[in-house]
C-alpha cells in the first residue's frame, strides 16, 4: 500500500486524465451512435428531430444533474419518478383550483421539495440506507399520485403553464435553452459554493466532512430536497409537453436518470464526478433510445437494452477502478 | 510431554530498517513469558515470524530440537502456535461450539448431519477443565469481550494449540473479567500450555509471568525470570538512555489559559480529569492504549458529549453535544489517529482536502474565490512541505507522511486556537516525523494550544511543555519541562507509578 503510493507519488495526477479520457469516449461514442443512426433513417440529422430528440430528454438531462448530485454524496434517490407524477399532480390539481400558474408552479415544485425532505431526514439526519428510504418513497409518491388523480389523467389548457415544456421557438424547443440554464446554475452551485463542495466532502468520507466540521448530515438532506425540487421542475415540464397530468408519468425515469449518471463517469460510491460528464451520459443514452426507435427496433427490446448498456458500464467501471486501486 | 519452542538469531529488515537484529527468544510448555518493549521495538514483528505472517531474514526456529520450517501461518498452527489478537476471528450469529468447531464440524456417523449435542458437550468438558463456566450453545453475538477472549482461547486450545500468544489482551476487559483471565491462564500454565503474553502492565507481568523479555530497538535488551528481576529494573530498560541527550530549549508557560478542563468524567472511558492549558503551550497526553486520553480530547473537540464535569475554552462552557462544528468555528482543529477512515477525503484532490475548513473565508458574493483558494493551498503545502505533483492530484496517491502533513496543513490558518492531535506520528517516516515536529513547535510559537495525545515516550519528551500521564481512565501525574523523568512516566502509564503503589 505504502510502497504503491510511493511509486504513483512522481505521476501526474491519473484521475484527472482518466476523466478526460471517459469524455472523450463519451464523445466518440455520441458521434458514432449520431451517424449510424443518421445512415439507417436520414430523418435522425433533420433539425426538427434533434429538437424533438432534446426535448424527449430534456427531463432525463434535469433528473440526472439532480441524481449526479445524489450520487456524488454516496447516494441514490429511487423516488424521481414517482416525484415527478405526484409533484405534477399537486401542481396540475393546484391550477384547477386557483386558475394561477405560478400557484401551480409553485404547488408542483413544493411538493417535489417535500418528498426530497423526506428522504433527506431519514438517510441524512437517522442515517437509513438511501436505498431503502427512496425505495420507500417510489412507492409512496406514486401511491400519492394515483390517489390524487384519482388514477385518470386531468387535461390542462393554460398556456402559461404549458409554456416551458410545450412551446418551440421555430425548431427550437424552449426547454432545451432552459436545461442548459439549469446546468449553467448547477455547475456554479457545485463548483462554487460551499454546499457544492460539502456534496464532494460528503461523499467522500462522510467521517472526515464531519470532524472537519462541515456538517454532512445537513448537507445530505439539502440534496434530497434538491433532488426533489428538481423532479417537480421535471414534472412542470412533462405536464407541459403533453398537456396533461399524468399518474404514470415519470415511469422509469430513475432507472434512465441512474444509468446516464453511471454512463458519465460518477462513481456509485460518491465523491467522484461532475455535471459535464452527466451531459454526455444523457446524450449518448439518449441517442441511443431514442435512435432505436426511429429505426424502427422492436419496442419491447428497449428495456433490454437499457439493462443491457446499464450491466456493461457497471462492468467496465469496476475493472478501470480495480486497476486504479492498486 | 513438555514442548518448547526457541527461536535463534533472528533477524528481519524491512527497507533500511532493521526490525529484528539476532534475536532469540524461547518458550517452554507451562510457562508465561512476558514480552514487553514500547512501541516500535520489535514484538509484534517478533511474534509475526513466529506466527507464519512474515517471514524471517536469518535465524532458526526449532521445535523441542527440531527445525521447523514457518512460512506461512498454516505452518505455525500446524505446529501448535496459536496467535489471540485483539480483534476477535469469531462469527457473531454462531454459538460458542459452532465457533469453536467451525471448519471442523462433528457428524452424526455416516451422514451429513452436525452432531450438535456432541460439540456442545466436547467444548462443555473442555471449559470445566480450566475452570470456566460458559453455556455453548450461547451465540458469540451476547457475549461479552471477556468472554470472547475466552472462546477464541479456547478455539485454539481444542484445535491442538500448545503454544498461546496474546497481544495486550486485557486492553479491553473489565476488572471481573481480567481476573477470570488470570485465573484462566493459571489453569492452562497448570495444563501445560505455553503462553507468551505481550503486555505493558508491570503488575499483571509480575502477576502471572514467570519469564519477561524487554524489547527495545529490535533487540533483547533484557531477558530474566521474574523473580529475579524488578518492575523498575524492567521500566529502564525499556526507554534506555540514548535520546536522553537531547534537551529542548526551556519555555516558561505565560500565555493566558486558553483551555480548562475540571472534573470531566465518563463512564469506563475516563475519571475526574483536571487540567489547563495555555496559548502557546505543547501538553502531551499518554498513557496505554485503552488509557483514556484520545477520547478526552475527542472530548475537548466535541466529538463526544456523554460526560460529566466542565470544560472551558477561553473562558465559555463548552455545552456538550455542540459537534465538531461550532468547534472549528471558534478556532479549534484536530487531525485524527486514523488518517485513512477519518482524516482524508480519499477521492478528492490535495487542494479539495486542504480547503474545506477554508471555504466560508474565501468567498466573495456568496461564491468561493477560486484564486484565493488557490494561495491558500500553495501555502498550506509550502508551509507543511509536503510533496505532491500537483494540488489537483487525489490525495490516496500520497504517501502516509504526506497525507498527514495535508492533514496539518489545514489547520495552518491564523484562526487556530487550539489544535488537538491524536498520535499525530503514527506510521510516518523519520523525514516526515521531523516536518511534523517543526510545525508543532511553529504553531506553538504563534501562540496556538496543542493538546497531543502520543503513545510514543520519546516523542513525547522531546516534543511536551508539559506531559499527563494516564492509566485507566485517572491522569496520574504531570510533569513540567525541564523537570521529565521518562522511567517514571512508564511506570505511570504501566501502573506502577509511586503514587499507584498504595
Amino acid at each position: 500500500m505504502e510502497t504503491a503510493g510511493k511509486t504513483t507519488e512522481q505521476s501526474p495526477s491519473p484521475a484527472i486524465s482518466a476523466l478526460a479520457m471517459r469524455y472523450l469516449v463519451l464523445a466518440a461514442l455520441i458521434v458514432i451512435a449520431s451517424l449510424g443512426f443518421g445512415f439507417a433513417n436520414e430523418n435522425f440529422f433533420s433539425l426538427a428531430n434533434i429538437g424533438i430528440l432534446l426535448r424527449s430528454i430534456s427531463v432525463l438531462f434535469i433528473v440526472s444533474m439532480a441524481m449526479t448530485f445524489v450520487m456524488l454524496t454516496g447516494g441514490i434517490d429511487l423516488s424521481v419518478g414517482s416525484n415527478v407524477a405526484f409533484a405534477g399532480g399537486v401542481g396540475v390539481i393546484a391550477l384547477t383550483a386557483t386558475g394561477s400558474a405560478p400557484v401551480g408552479f409553485l404547488a408542483a415544485i413544493l411538493a417535489g421539495m417535500s418528498i426530497g425532505l423526506i428522504n433527506g431526514i431519514f438517510v441524512g439526519r437517522m442515517k437509513l440506507s438511501a436505498f431503502m428510504v427512496t425505495l420507500a418513497t417510489f412507492a409512496l409518491a406514486r401511491g400519492l399520485a394515483l390517489v390524487i388523480y384519482d388514477a385518470d389523467s386531468i387535461n390542462v389548457s393554460n398556456a402559461i403553464f404549458l409554456w416551458l415544456g410545450g412551446t418551440s421557438w421555430g425548431n427550437v424547443p424552449v426547454v432545451i435553452p432552459f436545461v442548459v440554464l439549469v446546468f449553467a446554475v448547477l455547475s456554479v452551485v457545485l463548483y462554487r459554493t460551499t454546499f457544492g463542495r460539502d456534496v464532494y466532502a460528503a461523499g467522500a468520507n462522510f467521517k472526515t466532512a464531519f470532524v472537519l466540521g462541515r456538517r454532512p448530515e445537513r448537507t445530505l438532506v439539502w440534496v434530497y430536497i434538491l433532488s426533489g425540487a428538481l423532479a417537480g421542475l421535471s414534472a412542470i415540464i412533462t405536464v407541459g409537453r403533453v398537456s396533461s397530468g399524468q399518474p404514470w408519468a415519470g415511469l422509469y425515469l430513475e432507472f434512465d436518470a441512474i444509468t446516464a449518471v453511471i454512463l458519465g463517469g460518477t462513481s456509485l460510491f460518491g465523491g467522484r464526478g461532475r455535471l459535464f460528464g452527466t451531459i454526455l451520459g444523457v446524450l449518448l443514452y439518449g441517442i441511443i433510445i431514442n435512435g432505436l426507435v426511429l429505426t424502427g427496433t422492436n419496442p419491447y427490446l428497449q428495456s433490454l437494452i437499457k439493462g443491457a448498456i446499464l450491466l456493461s458500464v457497471v462492468l467496465l467501471d469496476s475493472w478501470t477502478q480495480r486497476g486504479k486501486q492498486r | 510431554m513438555t514442548h518448547r519452542i526457541d527461536m535463534t538469531g533472528i533477524g528481519k529488515s524491512f527497507f533500511a530498517t532493521r526490525a529484528l537484529d539476532d534475536v532469540d527468544f524461547s518458550c517452554v510448555a507451562g510457562e508465561v513469558h512476558a514480552l514487553v518493549g514500547l512501541n516500535g521495538a520489535g514484538k509484534s514483528t517478533l511474534m509475526k515470524v513466529l506466527g507464519g505472517a512474515i517471514e524471517r531474514d536469518q535465524g532458526r526456529i526449532e521445535m523441542d530440537g527440531r527445525d521447523v520450517a514457518i512460512t506461512g501461518p498454516a505452518d505455525a498452527r500446524a505446529i501448535g502456535v496459536a496467535m489471540i489478537h485483539q480483534e476477535y476471528s469469531l462469527i457473531d450469529e454462531l454459538t460458542v461450539y459452532d465457533n469453536i468447531f467451525l471448519g471442523r464440524e462433528l457428524h452424526r456417523k455416516g451422514t451429513p448431519f452436525l452432531n450438535k449435542a456432541e460439540m456442545a458437550r466436547r467444548v462443555r468438558a473442555e471449559l470445566k477443565r480450566f475452570g470456566l463456566s460458559l453455556d455453548p450453545g450461547r451465540l458469540v453475538r451476547d457475549l461479552n469481550s471477556g468472554e470472547k477472549q475466552i472462546v477464541e482461547i479456547m478455539r485454539a486450545l481444542m484445535s491442538e494449540a500448545w503454544l498461546i500468544v496474546m497481544d495486550e489482551p486485557t486492553s479491553a476487559l473489565s476488572e471481573g473479567d481480567k481476573e477470570r483471565l488470570f485465573h484462566f491462564i493459571r489453569r492452562m500454565k497448570s495444563e501445560g500450555v505455553a503462553i507468551i503474553y505481550i503486555s505493558h502492565h508491570m503488575p499483571e507481568i509480575f502477576g502471572i509471568a514467570e519469564r519477561v523479555t524487554v524489547m527495545r530497538d529490535g533487540r533483547i535488551v533484557l531477558s530474566e525470570r521474574t523473580t529475579d528481576t524488578t518492575e523498575e529494573a524492567v521500566i529502564s530498560s525499556m526507554s534506555g538512555s540514548e535520546l536522553d541527550d537531547f534537551v529542548k530549549p526551556h519555555k516558561a508557560a505565560e500565555g493566558e489559559i486558553l483551555l480548562s478542563v475540571r472534573n470531566v468524567s465518563k463512564t469506563a472511558t475516563y475519571h475526574d480529569v483536571s487540567f489547563d492549558l495555555r496559548q502557546g503551550e505543547i501538553l502531551m497526553l499518554t498513557g496505554l492504549r485503552g488509557c483514556g486520553a484520545p477520547e478526552l480530547a475527542k472530548t475537548v473537540f466535541g466529538l463526544d458529549d456523554g460526560y460529566r464535569g466542565d470544560i472551558a475554552y477561553r473562558d465559555v462552557r463548552l455545552k456538550p453535544g455542540r459537534g465538531p462544528a461550532a468547534a472549528v468555528r471558534d478556532g479549534m482543529g484536530l487531525v485524527t489517529e486514523n488518517r485513512d477512515t477519518n482524516g482524508i477525503l480519499a477521492p478528492l484532490s490535495v487542494r479539495d482536502n486542504i480547503a474545506l475548513p477554508f471555504l466560508e473565508k474565501s468567498l466573495s458574493f456568496g461564491l468561493i474565490d477560486n484564486t484565493r483558494i488557490e494561495r491558500l493551498v500553495d501555502r498550506a503545502i509550502r508551509d507543511t512541505s509536503a510533496k505532491t505533483s500537483s494540488p489537483s492530484q487525489e490525495i490516496r496517491f500520497l504517501s502516509g507522511g504526506n497525507k498527514q502533513k495535508i492533514c496539518f496543513s489545514r489547520w495552518l490558518d491564523r484562526d487556530l486556537e487550539l489544535l488537538v492531535l491524536l498520535e499525530p506520528t503514527r506510521g510516518i517516516d523519520v523525514h516526515a516525523k521531523a516536518d511534523i515536529y517543526r510545525i508543532i513547535e511553529e504553531l506553538a510559537e504563534r501562540g496556538v494550544g496543542l493538546l497531543i495525545l502520543s503513545y510514543e515516550i520519546d516523542e513525547v519528551v522531546m516534543l511536551a511543555d508539559r506531559v499527563i500521564t494516564f492509566y485507566e481512565g485517572r491522569s496520574i501525574s504531570e510533569y513540567v519541562h525541564p523537570h521529565f523523568d521518562k522511567d517514571r512516566m512508564l511506570a505511570d502509564i504501566a501502573g506502577t507509578g509511586p503514587e499507584q503503589a498504595a
